[in-house]
Formats: C-alpha cells, structure tokens, sequence
C-alpha cells in the first residue's frame, strides 16, 4: 500500500469557530494522508469534528490553519498560526520568510481553482491548435465549434469538483422542487454541459448504476423511500467523475436492510470506478467492514490511527478503547455481559508537564500520546 | 410474572384518498413488569403505530378495527381523552425517534423539563388521595361484614381511622430524613468529584457554582438522624471557611475544608436510620416523648409499641377482611359463570336482536362487576374491561349490519357497470375492489371468545382455590396504602422541580445541568436533545416506558451511554420497557424478549436467546444476515426489493415475494403462529411438519458459530 500515490493529505488542519469572545476548537491539528484507491474511515462521537473536517477538505468552510493538498495541489491553506508566529517574530529575516508563506497561502485559498482551470484551458488550447492547424474545409469549422464548446467546459472546471460530498440525511439534501434529473444533472449543467441528449444520457446511465430506473429521472424526491434517496444522492456525487467521495454518515439513517443495500452500492461502485473514499460514520461495525483504514477523533484531536484490522485487534489510546467497547453486537448473551469502559481524560492523562503529540508506534499505527505514554506502549508492544 | 400489558388482536387501518392501508393486522403480546419487550422491522412495520395507539396518540385517520389493549383494569382502546390525560406521561411515558419535534422551540429546557412535574404532581396527589380513601373505606366495610363478634365490628372503624392519622405522620418525619440524607449523599459526591479536580490543578468555571451547591446542600443535610443539630455550627464555621479561601484563591485551604465537611458528612451518611413507620405512631398516639436511646434499640423499643398497640390487631383484622373478600368474590364467580354460559346462545343467533343483547349485557355487566374484588391490589383486568369490550362488539356489529347494506348496494351497482362495460368489450378503466362488509360472523366469535375466556379465567380462579398466602398479602397492603399515602405528601413545588430536573439532567449525562437549565433546545446537539427527551419521559417517573429508536441518531458511545442508562432505570424502578429499534446490536443489549414484525404481523416471538441463536423464520435470518459485525468481510445480503403496499395486502405470506425459501403455499395462504418452545413461536410455512427442512443462510450460521466461539475463549 505505501507505494500507492497519495490523493489527499492533510496537514496541521485547524478549524476555530468564533462566538463573540468565546473560540471554539472544532477541528484541531489535524494530520493524515488518503492513498489513491482506500476507504478512510473516520470515527469519534458527535461533535468531535469529523464532520468539520469533511467539510473544511471540500472548501465549505476556510480553514484556520494548516493545508490540504489534493492530487499534489494545495487546495486550502489556513493563516492562523503563521500570523501569530509572525507577530511573535523578532528576526527580520524570518519575517519576510513568513510573509511571503502568509501571502503564499492566500493565492492558493484562493486561486488554486483558477490556476486549475487556466491550467485545463492551455491544454486543451495546444491540443485543438494542433488539430486545428492541420484540419481544412468543413471539418475545421466543426472542430472549431468543438474547441469552442472544450474551452467553455476547461474555463468553468473547479479542482474541487473532483471531491464530492455525499450527505447524511438523504431528506433534506435534496431539493423537493427539483427532479431527480435536475438534481443528478445540476454539476454537469454548472461545469457548462448544454447538450440537452448528452445531460440525459449521462443521468440515465447514473441511475442504473446506483440501482434506480430511467422512468425516475422525471419524479420528485418526496415519491422515493429513504434508501432511494440515498442513492440519488450517490448519482448526483458520482456523475461528476470525482476522485475522492467524501461520505458523511451516508447510513446512520436508514433502515438496516436498506443500509445494507446502500453498502454494497458503494463497495461495488469503488471496485468499479477505483473511487476513494474518505468514510464518516460513527457505526464503527459499518466503518470496520467499508474501510481500509480508520483514523479516531476526540474533542478535534485525531487520537488514533492505524489499519482497520490493527486498529480492532490492538486499540492503544483509551478513548479508542471505550469507544471499541461501546459497539453492540447481535450475541445476546456477549451483550449482557460487556462492560463499557469509560473515557475521562482527566483521570487517564497527565499532561499538565508533558504535552502530548501524535506518534507512531508501529508501521503505520500512530497514537496521539506523550513521552511517557509512548514509552508504556512500547514496552507493552514488545513484550507482547 | 405480573403482566403489566396485554395487546390482544389488534388491528388497525388508515383512511387514505387511494384506500385503506392495514398498517396492523391482529398482533398479540403481553409485557411483564420490569421486563424489556423489543420490537423490530423495517420502517413501515406497523411497530410505531403499535406503541401509538397504546399510548392514545394515533392519527386522526387511523381506524382502530378490533382489539384490546389491557393496562391496570383499563381497555386503552375505549377509555376516553379525559382519562388518557391521567395515563399518557404519567404512567406511560414515550421517547420519540426525533427530538427536536418533541421539545418546544421557543420554551427553555428547564421550564420543559418542570412543566410535566409540577402539573403531574398536583393530579398525582389527588389520585392518591382518592385511592387511599377508597380502599380504606373497603378495607373498612370488609373488616365490619366479617367480624365474627360485635367488639371487632366496633374495632374496624377505629382502626382504620388510626391508621389513617399516624401514616401521614410517618411520611413527613421520612420525607425530612431522605431529603436531609440526599443532601448530604449528594455534597458528598460533588465534593468527591471537585476535590479531584482541584488535586489535578484544573479549576473550571463553573466551580464557584459548585461550591455554592455543596455548602447549600450540607446545610440542608441537617437533620435529627442524619446531621445533628450539634454540629451544625461546625459545618457553617467551616462554611464560611471554605468561602473566603476559594475567594482569595487558596485552593490548599479550600481542599482542607472540603474534606473536613466530606468526613463529617460520611460518617453522618452511614449512621443506622430508625423506622420511621413505627416513629410516627409512637409520636401521634403516645403522649410520651421519645426515648433517648441508640437507634437499634429505640426502633425495637418502638416495634413493640406498635404491636401491642396496634399493629396485631391490625393485622388480624385485615387478613380476615381481605379472606371475607376474597371469599365474596368467588361466590360471584360461581354465579357469574352461570349467568356468562347463559348468556352464550343469545349472541350465537344468526340475527342478533339489539334489545336482547342490551339487556343480557346489562345483567352480565352486574354479575362480573360482583366479581371483582375491591381488596385485590392486582386488578383483575379481564373483570374490568369485559363490559367495555362486549359493548363495542355490540356496537360494532349493529353498525355493521346497517352498513353493510349500503356497502352492498354500491357494490352492487359498480359490478352491474363494470360487466356490462366488459360485455360491451370495452376498458372499464377502474378496477373492481371487493365489498368492504364488516364481518358479522367474526364480531359473533368475538363475542363468544371474549366470553368463553372470562369463564376459563374464573374457573381456573376457582380451581386454584384457597392457596393464596394472605399473611404477604396483609403485608403488601400495607405497602400498598404507604405508597399512596406518601403519594399523598409529595408536594412538587417549583423549587424541588428544578432541584430535581437539574439532578435528572445529571442523571442522563448532561454536562454543567445549571446553565443548559436555562438555555433553548436549539442549543443543543442532537445527542444532548435526545437525553433531554429522556429525562422529560423520566420526569413523571412511569411504568411503563415506550422507547421509538430513541438512539438510532446518536453516535455508539452516547448510544451505550443511553441504553444503560434506560437499563439502569428499569432495574431500578421496576419499569416495564417497550423498545422498538431496527439496530439488532441494541436489540441484543436491552432485549429480554424480542418481536420481529412485518407488514403490520408479528412472524417472529420469543426470547433473546431464541432469535439470536435459534431463529426460524427466513426475515428474521434476512435481517440477521443484512448487518455487518466487526468480523463480517463478505459481501452483505441486502433483502432484495421492497415491503409490499399494505393497500393491497398480499393474500399469503406478506414476506413470500422477497423471501428466498419461499414455496408454493406461501403465495397462497397466511402462515398460522407454529410453537417451537415454549417461548419462541414464529409464524412460517418452514416449520409444517411436511415442509422441506431448510438450513438458515450461511451469514447467519456463520455468525452463530462465531459468537459460540468467542464465548468460549472468553468463558
């Protein structure tokens, strides 16, 4: 798996919220990498910030602090940190290091899809000169409509579009007054698509793949049931070509039957289409099954991370241990039997001397710890 | 077992513009008291409209079309709005799925929280007046019609009135107690939890706050047999102390006195409490002060008071009373059997007449009414809700009889349209829909059933005889006019609401329960709203407790947090749990018996164990096999399609199309409820005796055998 491309990574992501004097750390340092082609899971009780961090990738929020490169490209860059060390800055020479980093991240916030686009339009100008060069006649006038028609599309492409979201409550991200056609079709239209055959076509061949009927495209959202809805969803997130799927809690809420339904859709439609996917749920028996690895996250603080099967089978940070013992299970007598074990920082860590940080303990396990903690677990790891 | 809930064939429909959909098609099941009872299926189950109509809050076009549902002596199906109000909240208390729509918007959390406890309070202490009084008054009566000489009949009246007198007094000395013992219980924690804190050198904001709870709460723990009064200068010295050194910052004195508070506090928690039943009639009847002595020996210096004075002859005379009852009662029985088997042929006629049935059902009412026992602390709820459901049968079936005329004769003129349009050869363009004739002959079976189980329930009262242990009854009487007696003293001000919703607040898991007391629902995220919605339905403190996917939107950790929480309580007060869910993990957590419902049917019943590792019918294997656990990595076997349109209920088994093991008979005759143990019924064509023998799917074998081996390494 190491030698695979990395498609996302994410670095140092912070993400403040601000009411009035009062900040609050959705998102806090966070780091991690996707490898082209993996399921990531992400974990951890509501309002720890796995959401956030979803939606801080996909550009919904601008981020505090940190980067995140797609494909190579730095997709969103925070200032936060850089601003404040600038301040605290007494060297000149670091100062003017640290003002070009700030002004840096700046043009890629907020250019890094112009630069994308303006990257697309010489592409694909070099390529129609070429051919257009050469063409003569009638067949030049039709390759210059083409060309007309490539450079409007090469214009209106976003990178970003290369991520999409699909989202947790199938009801209320979807618009009751558009048809799912509309709906479906919605991207292509903005990116600039006009040719009404093509549009229906491509919405046709969406709605196969996810398992619905051509007869669908002209209903409303409100004639389908939950799992249909979901899976509209996934059409209007997949006709767009998109690299990276980020899946927020696609399941928690429907039946789960259905669920099962919306699973396997999801896993045939990677093996298909070779999709990432960056999977939030906090099902963890559902994330176990889907995902390749898992990272855990706790008050914005990603605690844990590692392979899903390592993860399951030698859980080092507590919080991870007492979110692993809070699965239930269908086994009736194991249910009434198992103890929850309970997570209290306070009592769990001292860190009043010693701040922790994010380690690896084993190739590709890493724990958020400190010197203290580390060594515990290394001990515990080798004597085992 | 003492059954707190009967549902016995009930069906309900919905008026809808294309038809009426059958969303239950005759259920049965019974619920224990202090067990849990989990429903599952899919959406559209009929397993939310279920637990609506026994809570009363079916929607406004649900026909309700037979069935009892039986709680305390009540039909909930026939009682009207007004004696719902009594029951909904009160001893029957919902969690809804969705919590923002059961919380007000634009009313604060803590105001929610009160509203139900204050209100509630007033109509409770009513209540148990009323009941209290009542069954006093019985007691009364039974004891002068059986006293077998005059001086007992004079007795009777005097005891009771006694008896009456000194409760209540025995109540308040209690109810000081306990609230000067929870006090101190309670600044004990808290100064357990905020030394702790302190010692780790993290002083939250909220600690000022907290301090002034716990010197609120040790000053209110002062109390004759708790904190004594001589130590109550000691407590504010260090009061006061304790105050000026967290104000000038001082967290070293601040955690010296805290534990000087906390040992004074422990000590006085542990202390030997004296029996405050025999305390209050030594105080009301006895001019004497109490004796100072320990008090071990004061509370058998005080038994033997009681008895010599009272509590013999108390005894004897109610345990004679409760015999006479009982005794009148069976007596009744013999006459109410004659009376119910004579009553038979004359709702057996092939037209009933309406006065006939009237009138029998008149007599018939005032013969079971004799039966019923006023002493019995379980009601005899078959006695009670007779009349109820004989009246609606009756009712039911004169209706029908009108109405099935006119049903005919629009039938009839649509068929006369419809085939002379097909003899025409031309497209009717509407389909022909059977008559909907309500049907006679099933309200008469009904009606000798209802009767028929009224007599078998007598005669096996009657063959039984004699065994029933009056000694622990007389016992449970007393408890029983204890409770509503204290029922009766439980004043519910604003003050002790909030005190007790903010402890409920706590309860649930809610973090700094003072300030979110005073915030909107809005502020809140869906985890903490749901517990908020637990807390109401626990506010009123119920019997029984309805649980609609109460954790399907919360994360695991708050989801176990929740679901032990909910165990906890039942264990606790005893409650009676219905818990509808789909997530069979949560199923397996909470479930003492389980039914798995679909298309408006129960196909599945039995214990835990039984469906887990014993299930027989293929929905529930479809189900089983459709989750992932932490060890599946093969591909999930979804159930193909979709439940069927219950407008249009299918003729066989509903499950049939979507059932891979389905046979011929299935598509065309309903499975009947096969026994399997005693326990564990499932209705399947599977288990006929000349049906091929099937193995479940191979997932669920699997996970069977998986299970098995994990235990074993475990155990």
């Amino acid at each position: 798996m190491s030698n695979q491309e990395t498609l996302l990574r994410v670095e140092h992501l912070c993400q403040y919220f601000k009411a009035g004097n009062y900040v609050t750390k959705a998102v806090d340092d966070v780091s991690f990498e996707i490898k082209k082609g993996e399921v990531f899971g992400l974990v951890g009780e509501s309002g720890c910030g796995k959401t956030t961090t979803g939606r801080s990738i996909i550009k919904l929020y601008n981020i505090t602090s940190g980067d995140v490169y797609f494909k190579g490209v730095r997709i969103c860059a925070g200032t936060q940190k850089l601003k404040e060390e600038l301040k605290a800055c007494k060297d000149p020479q670091r100062a003017q290091e640290l003002k070009k980093q700030i002004a840096d991240a700046k043009n890629d916030q907020k250019n890094c899809d112009k630069m994308y686009s303006a990257k697309l339009q010489e592409e694909t100008k070099a390529k129609y000169e070429a051919l257009l060069a050469k063409a003569t006649g009638e067949e030049k006038t039709k390759l210059q409509a083409e060309y007309k028609d490539a450079m409007r599309k090469a214009r209106n492409t976003r990178l970003v579009t290369q991520i999409q979201m699909i989202f947790q409550d199938p009801i209320a991200s979807l618009d009751p007054r558009m048809t799912v056609r509309e709906t479906i079709s919605e991207g292509l239209v903005i990116q600039g698509e006009r040719d009404k055959n093509v549009i229906d076509e491509k919405v046709y061949e969406m709605l196969e793949l996810v398992g619905l009927v051509r007869e669908h495209a002209s209903r409303y959202p409100h004639e389908f049931s939950g799992g249909q809805r979901q899976r509209i969803g996934v059409a209007r997130s997949i006709i767009m070509n998109p690299e990276l799927i980020i899946a927020d809690e696609p399941v928690s809420a429907l039946d789960v039957s259905v669920q099962a339904q919306v699973i396997n859709l999801l896993n045939d439609l990677r093996d298909r289409f070779g999709l990432t996917i960056l999977f939030i749920a906090h099902d963890l028996s559902v994330v176990k099954y889907f995902s390749d690895r898992i990272g855990v996250m706790y008050y914005g603080k990603m605690v844990e991370l590692a392979d899903s099967d390592e993860l399951f089978a030698y859980p080092l940070h507590p919080y991870t241990r007492s979110l692993l013992s809070a699965i239930p299970l269908p086994d009736p007598i194991y249910e009434k039997a198992r103890k929850r074990i309970t997570y209290n920082p306070l009592a769990e860590h001292d860190y009043s001397v010693d701040k922790p940080s994010f380690r690896e303990v084993r190739p590709g396990h890493f724990v958020q710890c400190n010197e203290a903690e580390y060594k515990a677990i290394m001990e515990k790891l080798n004597g085992k | 077992m003492e059954k707190k809930l009967e549902v016995r064939n009930l069906r309900i429909s919905f008026r809808t513009s294309n038809g009426k959909v059958q969303a239950v098609r005759g259920i049965d099941f019974d619920l224990d008291k202090g067990e849990t009872l989990c429903i599952v299926g899919e959406s559209g189950s009929g397993k939310s409209v279920t637990t609506r109509a026994i809570l009363g809050i079916l929607a406004g076009n649900s026909i309700v079309e037979s069935g009892e549902i039986i709680y305390d002596g009540q039909d909930l199906l026939k009682i009207t709005e007004e004696d719902f109000h009594k029951i909904r909240g009160d001893k029957i208390a919902m969690i809804f799925q969705d919590p923002m729509s059961s919380l007000n918007p634009i009313v604060r959390i803590g105001r929610q929280l009160t509203e139900a406890m204050i209100l509630k309070g007033k109509i409770r202490q009513r209540e148990s007046r009323k009941t209290f009084n009542n069954y006093l008054k019985h007691l009364n009566e039974a004891m002068v019609q059986s006293a077998t000489s005059p001086e007992e009949a004079a007795r009777a009246p005097e005891i009771c009135k006694k008896f009456d007198k000194f409760e209540f007094k025995h109540i308040e000395l209690e109810k000081a107690y306990n609230t000067a013992h929870e006090a101190a219980q309670e600044a004990a924690e808290d100064i357990d939890k905020l030394s702790f804190e302190l010692e780790k050198n993290s002083v939250g904001k909220d600690a000022a706050d907290r301090i002034g709870d716990i010197i609120r709460q040790s000053r209110a723990s002062i109390n004759e047999y708790v904190v004594p009064e001589a130590k109550k200068a000691q407590i504010d010295s260090l009061c006061s102390k304790l105050k000026s050194s967290f104000r000038s910052k001082d967290y070293k004195a601040v955690l010296e006195s805290l534990y000087a508070i906390r040992d004074i506090l422990k000590d006085a928690i542990g202390k030997p409490v004296p029996n405050f039943f025999r305390m209050g009639f030594y105080l009301t009847f006895s001019d004497q002060p109490l004796p100072d002595m320990p008090v071990d020996e004061l509370n058998d210096f005080l038994r033997k008071y009681l008895d010599e004075h009272f509590m013999l002859h108390f005894i004897a005379d109610a345990e004679r009373a409760l015999k006479f009852s009982a005794k009148r009662s069976q007596d009744n029985m013999v006459t109410a059997i004659r009376e119910l088997q004579a009553a038979l042929p004359v709702y057996a006629k092939e037209n009933l007449e309406h006065k006939e049935c009237t009138e029998t059902m008149k007599k018939l009412d005032a013969a079971v009414k004799a039966t019923i026992d006023p002493l019995a602390i379980v009601k005899d709820s078959l006695s009670y809700t007779f009349t109820s459901s004989l009246k609606s049968e009756i009712d039911h079936y004169f209706h029908g009889v009108r109405a099935n005329v006119k049903v005919m004769r629009t039938y009839n003129r649509d068929k006369r349209k419809y085939d002379a349009m097909i003899a025409r050869g031309k497209n009717p363009g509407f389909e022909l829909a059977d008559p909907a004739v309500t049907d006679l002959d099933l309200i008469r079976d009904n009606i000798a059933r209802l009767i028929n189980r009224l007599v078998d329930h007598y005669n096996t009262i009657l063959k039984a005889g004699d065994t029933r242990n009056y000694d622990k009854e007389t016992v449970a009487v007393i408890d029983y006019l204890k409770e509503n007696a204290s029922g009766v003293v439980a004043k519910v001000t604003r003050q002790i609401a909030k005190h007790r919703a903010i402890k409920l607040m706590e309860e649930v898991g809610i973090a700094e329960p003072h300030k979110r007391y005073r915030q909107y629902p809005f502020e809140f995220s869906g985890g903490m709203r749901q517990r908020i919605v637990i807390a109401i339905a626990l506010a009123a403190n119920p019997d029984i407790l309805i649980c609609d996917e109460p954790t399907t939107a919360l994360d695991v950790t708050i989801q176990s947090q929740i679901l032990e929480l909910i165990n906890e309580l039942k264990e606790e007060r005893k409650l009676s749990v219905i818990f509808i869910t789909h997530d069979l993990g949560v199923v397996a957590n909470m479930a003492d018996r389980v039914a798995v419902m679909y298309a408006g049917k129960i196909v599945e019943y039995g214990t835990s164990e039984d469906i887990f590792y014993h299930s027989a019918h293929p929905y529930t294997w479809a189900l089983l096999s459709s989750m992932p656990d932490l060890d599946t990595n093969e591909k999930l076997a979804a159930i193909p399609g979709t439940p069927p349109n219950m407008i249009y209920p299918p003729k066989g088994d509903a499950f049939a199309p979507r059932n891979q093991y389905a046979m011929a008979i299935d598509f065309e005759r309903q499975p009947p409820m096969f026994k399997i143990s005693d326990s564990h019924y499932a209705a399947t064509w599977l288990l006929h005796p000349d049906a091929p023998k099937v193995d479940p799917p191979k997932a669920v074998v699997d996970r069977i055998a998986r299970m098995n081996a994990r235990r074993g390494k475990q155990g």
